[in-house]
């Protein structure tokens, strides 16, 4: 029994070693971005937790889907310089921060949608911190995402531009492995927490990759129980992507110029 | 191109063919986790889902109501049924769920029951529901058809109290707001989705505890002064000014909001505090679209919050 064991140990070592370069190689990467220097004290006289909870939420749930390394940063490292420089080699990326739908710079009513990078620390946003749609369009450079979150008010609406900065089209019949989710009006945070917790209990919870996301968001829209900002501006979400794509990290050959 | 669901049926084969696939991945991830440098913060871990498998023969009652509710609701019947009972470490609460399951183990429907036995959530997940398109029944036909459907389940329902269009899925969203002794509850509701075709997508109770309604109540004019004595100290000296939108007796969950330390693992009996909305200007205006403050109605302390960024 004893040497059964440990030629079985023996094999498992070898194979998982023989495993590790290939799989190293193929490395998906993530980065999760929150903005939280403009929601504390010296912005707002008060620390707002939840940008916080976003970001823990993101960073292990699209590692346990297997995206990695899941960078990123929670406050002053989420800058525009950093953003642009990683999201060309990314394949999953989570932004929480303040977004929404500008006129773009030809004027309207053409579309730039946008979203703030962290102020840094001790310093709170303004219009310069603005990092638009356009721009990120520019660095991506059509390359492929998997998963693009904009955890933000507005960029889930159907005249965000944000879902073409990563070339997903807004359609629900993608046939790439893709998928954009985004909030379609204005949205508390306690909404948009409680919908991103049921989207990836639902994903994560049960064996890895055996569910769709738009399984999971059907399940987060179903549980209810969000507060609308307003009569005019009920919680929405909304994704555009794959309807079958179970949120494995893969890469289609067909249309990746890396 | 490739089909979408080619390399699921491709991974699923080989997993279950041969361990040594499986190995190689787990060894890959091993190998790509310390690269990460993405780590959680604030010492909040990660949540876990744990899921008890429940047994069909002593668990027929719970069969029984998820057929019941299935059938109201006109949800497909699966091929095969799985019940389990599931601590949602996610979402800091239990249910009891079961789900339909088709020939190839997708899932074709899931409904969920609370501690109490009560409906938590129904919804329909095959394929003609996830991307039904182009909204085609009316508003009114919405309606009609959602309050068939929840009499038929046994939910007891009036006029609703919002109906809103979906952007994502299509159709119509149609919402009973929870109120308790006239005071709402903040979040809760009777919700219905109706498909374009006027089909039931899902159904939701969200109904949480409400502590003990408390004995002596701060008035509207102590609870704004409050408010405001806190936003004031919050906003001095800074670029930014603010505007009381309104405030108004709600039953609120207490959270962490303002203090992390307050982030709770479990969801709290709600508390009746007066909320109260607040409009940021100036700088802050550029960032903060709204804010809101819940104002203890026993005590007057501030037990969360809520932010539109």
């Amino acid at each position: 029994m004893r040497r059964a064991s440990t030629w079985l140990v023996s094999m498992l070592i070898a194979v998982s070693t023989l495993g590790v370069p290939g799989q190293a190689a193929a490395s998906y990467d993530a980065h999760v971005w929150s903005n939280s220097d403009a929601f504390k004290i010296a912005c707002l006289g008060v620390n707002d937790t939840y940008p916080l909870q976003h970001y823990n939420l993101a960073v292990a749930q699209l590692g346990k889907l297997g995206f990695g390394p899941v960078a990123g940063a929670l406050g002053p490292g989420f800058t525009r310089t950093a953003f642009l420089a990683n999201v060309l080699s990314d394949w999953a990326v989570y932004v929480h921060s303040h977004g929404d739908n500008y006129w773009a710079a030809s004027g309207a009513p053409n579309v730039d949608s946008g979203i703030l990078q962290d102020p840094g620390a001790g310093k709170c946003n303004s219009s310069k911190d603005m990092i638009r749609s356009s721009s990120i369009k520019a660095t991506t450079q059509g390359s492929f995402y998997n998963i693009v979150i904009m955890s933000t008010c507005m960029l889930g609406s159907n005249s965000s531009t944000m879902p073409a900065a990563f070339q997903i089209a807004k359609t629900k019949q993608s046939t790439d492995y893709e998928f954009y989710l985004g909030y379609v009006f204005h949205t508390w945070d306690s909404s948009s927490l409680r919908f991103e917790q049921a989207f990836w209990s639902y994903v994560n919870g049960g064996t890895p990759h055996s569910r769709t996301l738009a399984g999971a968001f059907a399940y987060a829209a179903s549980v209810g129980g969000y507060t609308a900002v307003s009569a005019s501006e009920p919680f929405q979400a909304n994704w555009w992507g794959n309807p079958y794509y179970d949120g494995t990290p893969l890469r289609p050959a067909a249309r990746s110029p890396r | 191109m490739k089909l979408p669901n080619s390399g699921n049926n491709f991974r699923w084969a080989f997993g279950a063919a041969t361990v040594a696939v499986c190995l190689i991945a787990s060894a890959g991830q091993i190998a790509a986790a310390p690269r990460s440098s993405g780590a959680i913060q604030g010492g909040l871990g990660p949540p876990t889902r744990v899921e008890i498998a429940l047994d069909a023969n002593t668990d027929s009652a719970l069969l029984a109501r998820e057929g019941k509710t299935r059938d109201a609701f006109g949800f497909p019947v699966g091929v095969s049924r799985v019940g389990r009972h599931v601590i949602d470490g996610f979402q800091a609460t239990e249910y009891d769920e079961v789900t339909e399951l088709d020939a190839a183990g997708n899932v074709e429907a899931l409904t969920q029951f609370n501690s109490k036995g009560r409906l938590r959530t129904a919804v329909r997940l095959d394929a003609t529901a996830i991307a039904a398109a182009g909204p085609k029944v009316t508003q009114d036909g919405a309606v009609r058809s959602a309050q068939r459907s929840a009499v038929a389940a046994g939910l007891g329902v009036g006029a609703p109290t919002a109906t809103e269009a979906d952007q994502a899925a299509g159709g119509w969203t149609v919402h009973w707001a929870r109120q308790q002794d006239g005071v709402r509850v903040r979040g809760d509701e009777t919700r219905i989705h109706v498909l374009p075709d006027g089909r039931i997508q899902s159904v939701a109770i969200a109904e949480h505890d409400l502590a003990p309604v408390p004995a002596r109540r701060i008035a509207f004019a102590t609870a704004r002064q409050v408010a405001r004595a806190n936003l004031d100290s919050w906003f001095n000296g800074r670029n930014s000014a603010y505007s009381i939108q309104k405030v108004e007796l709600e039953w609120v969950g207490p959270n962490g909001a303002f203090d992390p330390a307050r982030i709770a693992t479990a969801e709290p009996p709600y508390r009746l505090a007066w909320v109260t909305d607040v409009k940021p200007s100036g700088d802050a205006a550029g960032y903060v679209w709204l804010m809101s403050l819940f104002v203890d109605a026993a005590d007057g302390s501030i037990i969360g919050g809520d932010f539109v960024e």
